[in-house]
């Protein structure tokens, strides 16, 4: 039973790995951490009815991405739901280290399914310095169609005859 | 001093706003267009003469070429890799430099100006424009770009001093522009237009993100950092235009 809630876990890390590294690439420019997908401090002490591990009933462990101390392992107080094997209550993998920071996956279990799953991801320090330089994209807007009194037109090159219907030789005309 | 000259298939209108004796004036005109009939008799790729025909018919060897054909070649080649080859002189097949010919003679004629005393001055070849200092009322030149769709309207109004305004597009000339990945006609984009340091690279980057199509928004939007500001209008009628781009309305 334990050894697949943990095997849960492992695999879920493996994939915030991928997932938290996409991520920070993708919003390089904001500075903290994006809310998490569920609230899994919430969810499991609201919603659960037969709530939770050890780990979830401390008062310091409301911020999973905050706390990296518990252990899967602690959850084992609660019974087994659903007949899956994988025990109700909130689930925290070890801390992994990666070049890009540290990353923790926590998953909610309620009748003996996986109901939640969230994973805190590096949001400063390294991660911040391999993302590249945000790049300003062009900005979509109305087109516009104006009048105003120019001193000349870009646009697609005319051949000498369209020349002459053109608005730069009307300028031309008017200011020789 | 206003004169517009028909030359390189098209006319070249020349603007000088410096407060100079007509005649030195009238003399620093005829030295560009002498220059711009100079340029178009050596790189024309419709006359027979040329040096770029005769390069074409291999009658002569590219290290045996001019100093000045050398370096359109160069520009070319090194504008082909710049631009993931989607700027091409023989995207029709024979070498056809003339989309970066263009914006580069402009580029020394505005130069000439200058070494003849006008810091003042505008040169619009066909649609392609560099300008420098100020426009006789001591305001930026106000530079506008043709509406995609409406001839004689304007969809963008520029105010530059020391810039290249250069404007790609498939509404003059029709299907001129051609993907070289799929040998087609360019699809996506109506207009761009680059504006930056030199009109012969602004031209170039125009004319290669018409041919990229959409792909060429996210592409432009790289040139931004180099000092190339962009604006654009899709085929069908979105407009998108750079952060830095020098609106004057």
């Amino acid at each position: 039973m334990r050894r697949s809630t943990a095997a849960a876990v492992g695999t879920l890390t493996g994939a915030a790995l991928i997932v938290g590294v996409r991520l920070s690439v993708s919003a390089p420019v904001v500075p903290s951490a994006a809310p998490p997908a569920v609230d899994l401090a919430n969810s499991g002490q609201n919603d659960d009815p037969e709530p939770a591990g050890s780990a979830n009933k401390k008062p310091s462990s409301k911020k999973p991405a905050a706390k990296p101390t518990e252990n899967a392992d602690e959850a084992d107080a609660s019974g087994e739901a659903g007949g899956s094997g994988l025990k109700n209550g909130i689930f925290k993998g070890s801390a992994a280290k990666n070049p890009y920071g540290t990353i923790q996956v926590s998953i909610k279990i309620s009748g003996g399914k996986i109901t939640a799953a969230d994973a805190t991801y590096p949001v400063t320090g390294d991660s911040a310095t391999i993302n590249p330089p945000a790049i300003a994209s062009l900005k979509q807007s109305t087109l516009k169609v104006q009048s105003a009194e120019v001193d000349a037109v870009s646009g697609a090159t005319f051949t000498s005859e369209s020349y002459v219907k053109s608005l730069q030789a009307a300028i031309d005309e008017a200011t020789a | 001093m206003h004169h517009a000259e028909h030359v390189m298939g098209t006319v070249v209108s020349i603007d000088l706003a410096d407060e100079l004796p007509p005649e030195k004036l009238r003399a620093m005109v005829d030295d560009v267009c002498g220059w711009l009939h100079e340029v178009d008799r050596r790189f024309s790729t419709y006359r027979e003469d040329s040096e770029v025909s005769k390069l074409r018919r291999r009658e002569i060897d590219p290290a045996d070429c001019s100093t000045d054909m050398r370096h359109v070649l160069e520009a070319c080649a090194d504008l082909w890799r710049e631009t993931d080859g989607y700027f091409d002189a023989y995207a029709a097949g024979p070498l056809d430099p003339s989309g970066y010919v263009k914006g580069w003679s402009v580029e020394i004629a505005s130069a000439r100006l200058v070494e003849a005393g006008s810091m003042n001055h505008c040169v619009n070849a066909g649609g392609d424009i560099r300008a420098r200092g100020r426009c006789a009322t001591g305001a930026p030149w106000r530079v506008g770009i043709r509406h995609p769709w409406e001839a004689d309207k304007l969809s963008w109004v520029l105010a530059v001093s020391d810039q290249a305004v250069a404007t790609s597009g498939t509404y003059e000339r029709g299907d001129h522009v051609f993907n070289p990945r799929t040998g087609g006609p360019a699809r996506g984009l109506r207009s761009v237009t680059v504006v930056g340091p030199d009109l012969a690279l602004a031209d170039a980057y125009a004319t290669a993100a018409l041919a990229m199509g959409e792909a060429g928004i996210a592409w432009l939007s790289k040139l931004a950092a180099n000092g190339y500001d962009s604006a654009l209008v899709t085929d069908d009628g979105r407009a998108f235009s750079s952060a830095g781009l020098p609106a004057a309305v």
